[in-house]
């Protein structure tokens, strides 16, 4: 169909798809807006009453029928046991010794629909869940709360240690655990008797308007730090990984992750209903390991342990996403500012390419050879612009004096425009990034459209002063509406995308002014 | 199947990622062209290098002008009950080798 086409049709065409798909993306994904803070730290006033009243620890949970699916473990109306808050978030253990919901109190991760950002699955298995093979014996403990040894604690700074406790008539299963403020935690699980049982990494709670182009999902990082990635949706099946080094259930900006796991054990992945990856492992008589849930902060990971950084995950084009983060990150550092750090990132790349950029300066010196020949084809191919580029171009080539930039810079843009995209849409250090006056999210798409346009109105003006090689008329004017095309195009764009293209347009402006200013001078000194 | 499926790619190229830099390649053909000739004549692992090197080419640092795609062997792949139109001639460079140039003029088959 597409082949039949005129240009022009496909022109029309390609305007009419970009605009219903901005249109039916406003309309599915309205800009968010902004909630007050007092919104922020009234919900978690309320939500530590409500926790604090839930006294009675009934057994309530016992019409849970268990199979040996993983999904098994019922939230249903668990009373909590404990209630942890640190200084931007609240953990709560309920009475089945697991870890019933880790709610972030920051600003930036509060959605209007949703409240505050939620790191725990409703439903579905939860952190440090434990499920016993034995059906019977599985059937009895979640029918017997666990016990705790503390009710309520602060956790702003240090550790807390919980002991957990659960008797059951023929075990008792004692969880040791050590929470620190950072959002890691220290485990020791003790049985009287030695009998198999899974201790469950959690689910996270999957989003509807789930972005494009996020990953989340469940990973292993095993051996060598080999990893793999199950993303949601695709588990098929059991799977069985030894000498783990993390195993991570992850969203788009949080993570449940268990690691300092002994080699021997055997950390399975088993599909839920919806074909996500559920992860667990084979516990111990005695069993140890370290756990971290929280947000996927670089920073925060590395402190805990070197190796957790390895959960932060890019999608297929974390080669190249997780160094431009790095570089990012540093010279975030230097300005504090993560708009900034974008501006200054083009920067760098602009100094990269300036090696081509000045021989291309270089050779705008020799048109001063070429000059009055242009003139002279000007003259000749007065009524034909096209044959007169055409000849231009040909005396350019013979003289080795090309102004048209080249494939490679523009090749070279596409890797680093497509890592930045992706780094912006997964790395939680980005997320409610400020950059300057209107732009509070760059993440997020600019709400009021001014980047965009800018970048639209950029653009066009670099296509206006850059010298360009076309053949067919047609295709020059399709490349005339480019700016507008990608205006539209990139509206739904996060807004740090907009921002970092909008600088290389402005970059690759003054840059061609100064080309274009030694060419009119050089022009000109022939002419006098 | 690689090189159908690579020919595809750069249909999807040509037609829709090249308006971001168009009319900037500094060769005839342009970059993409010239890989379109070299994957329909040559073998994947002499088109391939050969595209490779020229995107890499194709800066400031180079010249940039006419630079067309060789082959050493011909290939007639004449179908059985009718001649196909001209696609490309092969234009002789020394005794081994021969210019690629697609022929544009879209006159009858002969």
């Amino acid at each position: 169909m597409l082949e039949k086409m005129t240009s022009n049709q496909r022109l029309i065409l390609a305007f009419t798809v970009s605009f219903v798909f901005f249109m039916a993306y406003t309309a599915i994904f309205p800009p968010k807006q902004l909630e007050t803070d007092q919104n922020a730290t009234a919900k978690s006033a309320t939500l530590k009453q409500s926790s604090t009243d839930v006294a009675s620890l009934g057994a309530n949970s016992s019409e849970s029928e268990l199979g040996s699916s993983a999904t098994a473990a019922r939230s249903a109306d668990d009373a909590i046991l404990t209630t942890l808050s640190g200084a931007n978030y609240v953990l709560t253990i309920d009475t089945l010794g697991r870890i019933a919901q880790k709610e972030m109190l920051e600003k930036k991760f509060f959605d209007e629909e949703t409240g505050n950002a939620k790191l725990v699955a409703e439903t579905g298995a939860k952190p440090l869940y434990i499920r016993f093979a034995d059906k019977a014996l599985n059937a009895e403990a979640i029918k017997t709360p666990y016990t705790s040894s503390l009710k309520e604690a602060n956790i702003t700074e240090g550790s807390v240690s919980v002991i957990l406790t659960q008797k059951l008539p023929q075990l008792m299963v004692t969880k040791e655990l050590k929470f620190y403020s950072d959002g890691h935690y220290n485990v020791k699980i003790t049985l009287s008797d030695d009998v198999r049982y899974y201790v469950y990494l959690g689910m996270h709670p999957t989003f509807s308007d789930k972005q494009m182009m996020t990953v989340e999902g469940a990973m292993v990082d095993t051996g060598e730090h080999l990893i793999t990635i199950i993303e949601d949706g695709d588990a098929e099946g059991l799977t069985s990984y030894n000498n783990v080094n993390l195993a991570s259930s992850f969203s788009q900006y949080f993570a449940s992750i268990f690691y300092g796991i002994d080699k021997e054990i055997t950390v399975k992945i088993d599909k839920d209903r919806d074909d996500n990856p559920v992860v667990y492992m084979e516990g111990m008589k005695e069993f140890a390991f370290n756990g971290y849930i929280g947000p996927k902060d670089y920073k925060i990971l590395h402190a805990v342990n070197p190796d957790l950084v390895n959960a932060i995950e890019y999608g297929w084009f974390t080669f190249a996403a997780a160094p431009l983060f790095q570089l990012l990150m540093f010279l975030y550092d230097y300005v504090g500012n993560w708009g900034w750090a974008i501006v200054l990132l083009t920067i760098i790349i602009r100094l990269v390419l300036f090696p081509l950029t000045f021989k291309g300066m270089v050779s705008m010196q020799k048109l001063k050879e070429v000059s009055p020949k242009v003139k002279e084809l000007q003259a000749k191919y007065k009524g034909d612009p096209q044959r007169m580029n055409a000849a231009v171009m040909e005396l350019y080539k013979k003289h080795g004096a090309n102004p048209l930039g080249g494939c490679l810079p523009l090749l070279l843009q596409i890797p680093v425009f497509f890592a930045i995209y992706r780094v912006l849409l997964n790395a939680v250090e980005l997320k409610g990034a400020e950059w300057a006056l209107w732009i509070t999210d760059l993440a997020h798409m600019d709400p009021y459209f001014i980047l965009p346009i800018l970048m639209g109105a950029t653009m066009y003006y670099q296509q206006r002063i850059t010298p360009s090689n076309f053949t067919d008329p047609l295709q020059e004017k399709i490349f005339k509406f480019l700016p507008l095309i990608f205006t539209f195009f990139f509206v739904t764009f996060p807004a740090g995308l907009v921002l970092y293209w909008t600088v290389n347009n402005i970059f690759s402006i003054a840059q061609q002014f100064v080309v274009n200013k030694k060419f009119e001078a050089h022009k000109k000194a022939k002419e006098e | 199947m690689i090189r159908k499926l690579l020919l595809k790619l750069l249909t999807v190229y040509q037609k829709f990622f090249t308006l971001i830099g168009y009319g900037s390649c500094r060769y005839y053909p342009s970059c993409s062209e010239y890989a379109r000739w070299q994957f329909e004549n040559n073998p994947l692992y002499i088109a391939f290098p050969h595209s490779f090197l020229r995107i890499l080419r194709c800066n400031q640092l180079f010249k940039g002008g006419i630079d067309y795609p060789l082959t050493n062997k011909l290939s007639c792949k004449i179908k059985k009950d009718k001649i196909a139109p001209i696609k490309y001639w092969f234009v002789p460079k020394g005794d081994k080798q021969y210019y690629i140039i697609k022929n544009f003029s879209k006159g009858k088959s002969c």
